[in-house]
């Protein structure tokens, strides 16, 4: 494993799903990790599994639904698409996200 | 949004096989895609596969983590450990069988004593708004009598305080059933009695208003249960009459099932004043009343206070004042209070006890597998989730042995419920209702946490090399010294309890060696009631006594005969003020009416003077003789050197209608004080007057036999059938049963104490042979060693009793250090014996270790037959 990849912070898988399908529309699982992987241009050290234990909890949240779709291997798959409430959870999560990270650069400014 | 996950986490419980074969299709598809993008980018087959596995990490972790999102894991592990705990009882039956066996005893023996302590001390009346029933009574300087017809009169006109206000008297009547005359016990009340209760009958009315004024027409309630085993339960009952005594009372209603049915009284009439009973001379009244709504207690005794003040001109007894008690407080007395909580708190040692032993056997058992969980705990199972696997597992055991606890607790109730009936309150039910389940499930969590939690934590901590080390070799480290605690708490418990039941037997022992000051042996009784009808006058009742006394002293094997009001040890009823003419010095004394046999039938000897003779009869010179007690104390009361030979006055009851009167009488003799109010009863100051001179109604008769008393019955009853066919006897007891029916209040708890006390000495006893045979077991090869290098079998067994007696020898010191804190609480059930009485307490020491040698014997006998060879051979 390379040494300058870095795991997924820590609480943002969910996130980053979130905003996956936002832009992406309905998918099912490997596009989702691929997805996540290609635009973290393998900055990212992403154990594809674990996106599906995040994915049963994001449908338990009523965030994403499942419907069936068949793969490109001709087998069936679900396809995950967001909500009505999982784009409320969205913004809500982005929103989050900035104000965290403005807080923690803030903090880094005044250090320096 | 949380319900809605927590929804679909329970729905996910049940479609886990459906929902694991969905993912299990994801997976694939995941790789299948991964593998065929890896080959588009020009990656070869095989390297492509491998990679797709690698980018998508651990496949069981990844499920395992699926699982936990999806679903209760808590739950689906709960519902595995379950299964597995059922598995691991049945591989191990006789553990089992002991646990739940243990287990039930005690909770069900808890489960019944609960139900006891409910019904009387804790479940509210089973009437409206029970706190505004009150007693209400006149009360002399720190006691409470009852009251007379002209001051309960004046107490019901208060209508500011009672909303209803009633007397009883306790009544029977002559019921014909079957052609056979038979008394049943009613009572007289007054018409707003059953307002008092709150009580609607089941079918009719109550009483109404007027119905206890002279005139009225006869009336009567009967009881659910005397309507149905009387009237078989017939409907139409209020058309019928119920004849008492001869005359027909109409019947206008039967009360409700229940509490009114455990009472002794099957009907309730009017209690009609005659105009001799208006007097203020006569306190025959105990009232019961209801307070008026928002009066509160306090209020109403300074109500009461004042028109006591406001009735001091009429009333004799200056310093006596009105008082008002609380209905519940009054049900249950000091001692029936504290027995019951004396027998629950040594029931609730029983549970601890039997619970300590369970936690044993589960260390043992935990000793065994530490194997087995430190392997768990190598593949990677967390601590956390072993100790709730173990719980699970005493869970199962705690939950059999509760449903086996509640079966044998009702069972135990059923058995105890007639035995315990007659001490109880009428008010209390005694069932295993949802409240006593309640306590059950209640008692069940306190010993799941006592039992399992321990060995759980003992069985699963530790260093995991250490145990996977130690288990072949079975050496006995920390697990060992908590068993060996766990012995002594027990043994501690159970002398606790021993010395409790020692003293408490030595008390009985004691109480029962009290000379009652008559003799008991051989001697039959029985009751009888004078109906009106038939016997008028007092002196058709006089008559009576003189003619069933020389008829029945004609029987075979009749010794002697006698007739009095009330029985010795029973107490005496009519407490009465005597007086020493133009003093103002009164004393309160009992009053005994007896006829001239009952000092000769009962040997009572004459100290001084003369007892009562035949001359003494209606129109004679009214005399009364005392016993030794009331002429050594009043002498000093009247400022007088000797009472006989001097005329007191006192209210002496009248017969039927005739109200009591005042009467002078001379004082002939003094006889030997007989125990009158219970073997533990101090003699009190008693007066006897001749019945023929004062009859009365209700009476006793005391027959001597020659050899066994139950013999003569028939032919004292055809005896008595010669003089009034349409009399009949109740009450038929030896003075032995009179005896023991006056030591009751000390029986019960000594014997509910004793065999809880036998209960904890077994169970501590099995649980100091647990510990032992374990480490026999676990030391087979030590013993083998020293046997080996000429250990004599001697030597073996003083080894293991020796470390019995280190146990027991703590446990003792513990339990009497314990005994002398808590069995002060005895100290108001215990006749003569103090609290610390050495020998009972040593008593129950020597018993406790007694017992303790005789369990550690069996594993030291074991132990002393272990052959060398063979275990060197198989161990070494």
């Amino acid at each position: 494993m390379s040494e300058y990849k870095t795991d997924v912070p820590y609480g943002t898988l969910d996130l980053l799903i979130l905003k996956t399908l936002d832009t992406m529309g309905p998918m099912h699982g490997y596009r989702i990790a691929r997805r996540i992987e290609q635009v973290a241009e393998n900055l990212l050290r992403l154990n594809q599994g674990s996106i599906y234990p995040a994915l049963i909890r994001l449908e338990q949240q009523g965030w994403i639904r499942t419907q069936w779709g068949i793969s490109e291997t001709k087998r069936k798959v679900k396809l995950y698409s967001l909500t009505r409430a999982g784009l409320k959870q969205l913004t809500i999560e982005v929103a989050n996200w900035e104000r965290a990270t403005a807080l923690v650069a803030r903090f880094l400014e005044a250090e320096s | 949004m949380k319900l809605r996950s927590a929804g679909v986490r329970l729905l996910a419980l049940f479609r886990r096989r459906k929902l694991d074969r969905e993912l299990d299709d994801e997976i694939l598809a995941h790789l299948e895609l991964a593998e065929r993008d890896a080959i588009a980018a020009g990656v070869i087959p095989e390297e492509a596969r491998q990679a797709a596995r690698r980018n998508f990490g651990g496949i069981e972790q990844m499920k395992e983590d699926h699982r936990d999102h999806r679903s209760v894991r808590l739950i689906e592990n709960l519902a595995r450990d379950f299964r597995y705990g059922m598995g691991s009882l049945a591989r191990d039956p006789g553990f089992a069988a002991v646990t739940i066996g243990l287990l039930a005893l005690g909770i069900g023996a808890n489960s019944a004593m609960f139900s006891i302590v409910d019904a009387v001390l804790l479940k509210p009346l089973p009437f409206p708004e029970p706190e505004r029933m009150v007693r209400v009574w006149e009360a002399p300087p720190g006691a409470r009598n009852g009251t007379t017809t002209l001051t309960f009169l004046d107490w019901k006109r208060q209508g500011d305080i009672f909303e209803a206000l009633s007397a009883e008297c306790p009544t029977k009547a002559a019921v014909t059933t079957d052609s056979y005359p038979e008394r049943v016990p009613g009572k007289l009340v007054s018409a707003d009695y059953f307002q008092v209760f709150g009580v609607q009958p089941q079918i009719g009315r109550t009483f109404a208003r007027g119905e206890d004024q002279p005139g009225a027409a006869p009336v009567v309630v009967l009881s659910h249960a005397f309507w149905q085993t009387q009237f078989a339960a017939d409907p139409g009952v209020l058309k019928r009459d119920l004849v008492l005594d001869g005359k027909p009372h109409r019947i206008i209603g039967v009360l409700p099932a229940g509490c009114f049915d455990r009472d002794q009284a099957v009907f309730w009439k009017p209690l009609i004043f005659a105009p001799e009973q208006l007097n203020r001379g006569q306190h025959w009244l105990t009232p019961i009343g209801r307070l008026r709504a928002g009066v509160s207690l306090e209020q109403a005794r300074a109500k009461m206070t004042m028109l006591r003040a406001s009735l001091n001109a009429v009333i004799y007894q200056k310093d006596w004042g009105f008082a008002v008690d609380r209905f519940t407080q009054m049900l249950v007395g000091d001692t029936l209070r504290r027995s019951i909580y004396l027998a629950f708190g040594a029931v609730l040692l029983v549970l601890l006890i039997a619970c300590a032993n369970v936690a044993n056997l589960a260390l043992a058992k935990g000793a065994t597998r530490r194997k087995e969980m430190a392997l768990r705990t190598a593949l990677g199972a967390s601590r956390g989730r072993l100790i709730v696997q173990l719980l699970t597992e005493s869970l199962v055991l705690c939950l059999l042995g509760g449903v086996a606890g509640v079966a044998l607790g009702s069972m135990l109730l059923h058995a105890a419920a007639p035995l315990v009936a007659e001490s109880l309150p009428f008010t209390a039910d005694l069932s295993m209702d949802l409240r006593v389940l309640g306590f059950a499930a209640a008692a069940v969590m306190a010993v799941l946490i006592l039992t399992g939690l321990l060995p759980s934590l003992q069985t699963s901590f530790g260093k995991l090399s250490n145990a996977l080390n130690q288990a072949a070799r079975g050496s006995s480290g920390s697990s060992a010294a908590v068993r060996r605690t766990i012995v002594i708490a027990e043994v501690a418990a159970s002398v606790v309890l021993i010395c409790g039941a020692a003293l408490l037997f030595k008390s009985l022992a004691k109480l029962q060696q009290v000379d009652a000051g008559v003799r008991i042996d051989h001697v039959i009784t029985m009751s009888a009631d004078l109906p009106s009808a038939a016997y008028p006058t007092p002196d058709s009742a006089a008559r009576f006594y003189e003619a069933v006394v020389q008829r029945i002293r004609a029987v075979p094997g009749v010794e002697q005969a006698s007739v009095s009001q009330g029985l010795p040890l029973q107490g005496v009823q009519w407490g009465e003020s005597m007086s020493l003419p133009g003093t103002r010095e009164s004393v309160l004394v009992r009053l005994k009416l007896v006829d001239p046999w009952y000092f000769g039938a009962m040997q009572i000897p004459v100290e001084t003077g003369r007892g009562i003779e035949t001359r003494d009869r209606a129109g004679a010179p009214p005399i009364v003789v005392i016993n030794q007690e009331l002429a050594r104390q009043v002498p000093k009361t009247f400022g007088i050197a000797n009472l006989v030979g001097r005329a007191v006055d006192i209210w002496v009851p009248g017969y039927g209608p005739i109200p009591e009167s005042l009467v002078n009488l001379q004082i002939v003799g003094v006889i030997r004080s007989e125990r009158t109010a219970g073997l533990h009863a101090p003699s009190e100051l008693v007066a006897y007057v001749p019945l023929a001179q004062f009859p009365r109604q209700d009476i006793k008769l005391e027959v001597r036999t020659r050899n066994g008393p139950a013999a003569a019955m028939p032919g004292i009853r055809e005896a008595v059938r010669q003089i009034d066919p349409n009399l009949p006897l109740g009450d038929v007891m030896t003075m032995e049963q009179v005896k023991e029916q006056s030591m009751l209040w000390a029986r019960q708890p000594t014997w509910v104490v004793g065999a809880f006390a036998g209960v904890a000495g077994l169970m501590a006893a099995l649980g100091l042979y647990g510990v032992l045979a374990h480490a026999v077991t676990e030391q087979r090869r030590e013993i083998g060693i020293r046997m080996a290098l000429g250990a004599r079998p001697g030597e073996i067994v003083s080894h293991t009793v020796r470390s019995a007696l280190a146990m027991l020898l703590v446990g003792l010191a513990v339990g009497l250090a314990g005994a002398f804190a808590l069995t002060r609480a005895l100290k108001s059930l215990l006749f003569e014996v103090s609290a610390l009485d050495p020998v009972a307490l040593a008593f129950a020491c020597v018993l406790m270790t007694l017992v303790g040698i005789l369990a550690a014997l069996i594993p030291a006998s074991r132990a002393a037959g272990v052959d060398p060879m063979t275990v060197l051979r198989n161990e070494g």
